[in-house]
């Protein structure tokens, strides 16, 4: 086998290496009916021997992936949890905030209604105070009105006597 | 297609050029270092040690290399 030349030397090797690694398969050697299957070369078995480290690697990746977006979705989860307390306490903040302002506007209310009623009894105490004043200075002029007539009544009365008195003597002074 | 039976497929071309090689009276540790140039899968192969890396081949795949050789052979001899 240690002839180069021929096919009882080297060559068969070189054959079977060929044949192991580019497969001795389809219309076999020069058109003859061999139809054995292609073979795994030692760099296919290195390959696949990688391929399976690259998918333990690939295992490994993923299972962290996942354990990573499991703590990162327990994070998100526990502060948007702890963001709900926040804005819950806030909105109760503002709603007792609200509240205080609420409660300090109709108490403000109230005081302003107090004394628009308040201002409202003045104005209707001034006004009947004004009436009063009005009456009472038409009861003192109805009443000087009267005295007046009554007074003139009188001198009335008072003349028609002395004309009566004086018509025994003057026939005309009555009429 | 399995891809080592579309390595296969070129396999028939290789075996002709060393067929030829062969005829020509040429060296086939020169042939298989010259195809090993433009075939990675060759990479790392002891060329020059043909018998015990051949053997090594064949046992990593589960080969009768005996076996395998005969069928070679026979072709071989056939078409000279």
């Amino acid at each position: 086998m240690g002839d180069s030349n021929g096919f009882g030397g080297e060559w068969i090797f070189a054959f079977l290496i060929i044949a192991v690694i580019f497969g001795w398969g389809g219309a076999g050697f020069g058109g003859g009916n061999a139809n054995v299957a292609a073979y795994a070369t030692m760099a296919d078995v290195n390959a696949a021997i990688n391929n399976q480290s690259t998918q333990q690697a690939l295992s490994a990746i993923q299972l962290s992936s996942a354990n990573n977006n499991y703590e990162t979705s327990r994070l998100i989860s526990d502060q948007n949890m702890t963001m709900m307390q926040q804005s819950n306490s806030d909105l109760i903040n503002a709603i007792q905030g609200f509240n205080t302002v609420n409660g300090n506007i109709s108490a403000g209310f109230a005081t302003v209604n107090q004394n628009i009623a308040d201002l409202g009894f003045k104005m209707e105490q001034c006004c009947c105070g004004i009436k009063t004043m009005l009456l009472e200075n038409r009861l003192q002029d109805t009443q000087i009105a009267l005295q007046q007539s009554q007074t003139a009544n009188i001198v009335n009365a008072s003349n028609q006597y002395l004309l009566s008195q004086l018509g025994s003597f003057v026939p005309t002074a009555g009429v | 297609m399995n891809p080592l039976m579309m390595l296969g497929q070129n396999s028939n071309n290789l075996m002709m050029q060393a067929f030829q090689s062969m005829m020509r009276g040429e060296s086939p540790r020169d042939f298989l270092k010259g195809i090993a140039k433009t075939n990675p899968q060759m990479q790392g192969l002891d060329l020059d040690n043909l018998q015990s890396t051949a053997q090594a081949l064949c046992d990593k795949n589960n080969i009768n290399m005996q076996e395998l050789a005969s069928q070679i052979s026979e072709f071989a001899n056939s078409n000279k």
